[in-house]
């Protein structure tokens, strides 16, 4: 605890002149973040995933002598899509593209105008209050009412050459308006020889009638830890398609909190975790059902290598006197290598009658009938498992509506396949 | 061209086939019959390598190369094919991008080029045709959500496409009503020349009243206890398989 109180008080040093208010919040948010502090195995929601090494390593806040060369091109662009880059925590604005129909803004400016969507500092969630005590990067997106965006807003949040172990608390902001239509491409890269720390938050709001496609990305480093909440609300008649892509960072923790603010939302939380070695991704989801005739449809995959592990906690709450509800949760593992660890464990805590709930999980192995049947039609061993694990990939890949961003993604799931194959 | 000497298999730990011998030469179509538990499936499973049936005794060869020491996929790639009796549907893979695979997986092992995908594509727009298969089939999952006629129909695609010396049939026939058994049997009729061979394993003679076999042999508890002509499948329909067991 005591190198993250220094990095606080760094922190506080360093920008002097800061809003009055929003000092007082990353106070108030450090002391919460002081009481919970880091997870421990004996809390329910964090019990399999260990986060001591975070205690470990003398993480220090990026500052402006942190900004590495910068690239010449930027290769993990995806085509046709707007850009904002942001490298070891800096906005970069001359390698972005953003139009002007798209209002980006500081997360200070946008905190003096809507303090509400920056609460995170009463969280119960110890690294939501980490974030909001020292929140020093990211980016507030606002698409205003009646806009359908064409392309994809690509967000990259690069780590590259550092010097020390850094950490950043990135927090976005994305408010989406009435009837509009967007795609946001959450994208986090790293290339480094030290071990970093990201931390971030993003606080999503989609109003009436709106559409927001909403794909993750994370591919750190592997000497990385990543641990991210996303929180949705969503307006009546609201629709969020949500796909989450991991395959980077050593630990890897996401929360979802999904919540409904009026009826007639729909909500597809979709996931793919591909991983290897010794890492470690865990994802737990919140949605809660407070309002009539809301949807949700939770599909997480998970395929593991090596002696790496995975956790699976997703929770579907129905609260009582909420009408029409429709909602399905579905876990399936595979498990490339005897030593891969999964924990799952699905969960439904219904307090209404009028509901249509189902969940299940599977975890196995690569199915051997189906394994015998491709070789019985002379596809080698390994291209048949290829064959049955992209197949298993896939169901998540459909998921994204955007083509580029479909494309990109399938390459990376190819690329890391193959990669894994060679050593099977 | 298939030569079974003496063969001798189990199933965890569990004898199955007792001391079977079978010539199949280049052209023959020979049927095994027998109940249900008789062995039969464990024939075509040794023959095409599944790993959990265990080779106790015995010798096979084809086209005089040991097929024991023989990776599954290497026994295709040798010109075997089996028509599985429950084909499993594998989520995700494409028909098409699969049985394309498996095309280009033999015609490199012959030392020809890869079939592209139009020319696949046009290829399998006649095949499936003639098993009578919707076109959409060829863009849906490997056998996921198939009815057990369509999942038949496959088989007998792939067999049409990837076009082995050796088909082995497993239970072709069972699930399917009339029309369904007509068709497959024109399929496989049509496919028939003087360099392919089939073994069909059965346990009714529905399908074999369309196929004309050379040869039926009954397989009672592992051991082939009688040989004959379709004039044996016919007693067989009539009299059951009791008056052959000892």
């Amino acid at each position: 605890m005591k190198q993250f109180q220094k990095q606080f008080d760094d922190l506080l040093a360093y920008w002097p002149d800061e809003n009055q208010e929003l000092r007082e919040l990353r106070s108030t948010a450090f002391d919460q973040f002081k009481n919970l502090g880091i997870p421990t195995k004996q809390l329910e929601d964090w019990q399999f995933t260990d986060f001591s090494s975070l205690k470990k390593i003398d993480y220090r806040l990026s500052r402006a002598k942190d900004l590495p060369q910068l690239p010449d091109d930027i290769t993990e662009q995806i085509p046709n899509t707007y850009l904002l880059f942001m490298i070891n925590g800096h906005y970069q604005p001359d390698l972005s593209d953003i139009p002007e129909s798209i209002s980006v803004t500081t997360n200070l400016e946008n905190f003096k105008a809507n303090k509400e969507l920056y609460l995170d500092h009463k969280s119960s969630n110890p690294f939501s209050a980490l974030n909001a005590s020292m929140m020093n990067s990211g980016a507030s997106v606002t698409i205003d009412s009646n806009v359908i965006l064409e392309k994809p807003i690509q967000i990259i949040y690069a780590m590259m050459d550092i010097s020390d172990p850094l950490m950043n608390h990135p927090r976005f902001v994305f408010q989406i308006g009435h009837n509009s239509q967007a795609t946001i491409v959450e994208h986090y890269i790293g290339s480094t020889d030290l071990p970093y720390f990201i931390n971030p938050v993003s606080n999503v709001t989609i109003k009436n009638n709106s559409v927001l496609n909403h794909f993750r990305i994370e591919a750190e480093d592997p000497l990385a830890s990543h641990i991210a909440a996303s929180n949705y609300l969503l307006g009546a008649d609201a629709q969020l398609n949500s796909v989450s892509i991991s395959s980077g960072s050593k630990l890897f923790r996401h929360n979802i909190n999904l919540n409904f603010n009026d009826k007639g939302g729909n909500a597809s939380l979709n996931g793919l975790s591909t991983i290897r070695e010794d890492q470690h991704h865990d994802q737990n989801i919140i949605i809660d059902h407070s309002h009539n005739n809301c949807q949700s449809q939770q599909l997480f995959k998970y395929i593991l290598s090596e002696k790496s592990s995975g956790v699976f906690n997703g929770k579907v709450v129905v609260q009582e006197g909420t009408k029409q509800t429709e909602a399905d949760q579905t876990n399936k593992n595979l498990l490339l290598s005897p030593e891969a660890i999964m924990n799952t464990n699905p969960q439904l805590e219904i307090y209404s009658e009028d509901v249509k709930c189902s969940h299940g999980s599977t975890t196995g192995q690569i199915d051997a009938e189906a394994l015998f049947y491709l070789q019985s039609r002379g596809i080698s061993k390994t291209k048949a498992i290829e064959l049955i694990i992209n197949g298993f990939a896939k169901e998540i890949i459909e998921q994204i509506n955007n083509e580029d961003v479909k494309t990109y993604i399938n390459n990376r799931v190819t690329n890391w396949l193959e990669s894994v194959l060679i050593d099977v | 061209m298939l030569i079974i000497k003496n063969i001798h298999a189990s199933v965890d730990g569990k004898e199955i086939l007792k001391g079977i011998d079978l010539s199949v030469n280049p052209g023959e179509l020979h049927a095994i019959m027998g109940r249900n538990g008789s062995g039969k499936s464990t024939l075509a499973n040794i023959i095409t390598g599944r790993d959990n049936f265990i080779v106790t005794k015995g010798s096979i060869t084809y086209n005089g190369i040991n097929l024991l020491d023989m990776a599954t996929e290497d026994r295709a790639l040798a010109g075997i094919f089996m028509s599985f009796q429950y084909p499993v549907a594998i989520p995700g893979v494409n028909n098409a991008y699969f049985l394309r695979a498996a095309l280009n997986a033999k015609l490199k092992h012959h030392g020809k080029s890869e079939v592209n995908a139009a020319d696949f594509m046009r290829l399998m727009r006649e095949k499936v045709k003639s098993v009578n298969l919707d076109e959409s089939y060829l863009s849906r999952a490997v056998n996921d959500g198939f009815s057990g006629g369509e999942k038949k129909r496959n088989e007998i695609l792939q067999m049409l496409t990837l076009e082995p010396e050796l088909s082995i049939l497993d239970e072709t026939d069972s699930g399917l009503d009339i029309d369904a058994l007509k068709t497959i049997a024109e399929g496989i009729n049509n496919f028939r020349n003087k360099n392919r061979s089939f073994l069909t394993i059965t346990h009714y003679q529905r399908l074999l009243q369309y196929m004309h076999p050379d040869y039926i042999h009954v397989l009672i508890d592992g051991k082939i206890v009688k040989s004959g002509d379709i004039e044996l499948a016919n007693q067989l329909e009539k009299k059951g398989y009791s008056w052959l067991e000892s």
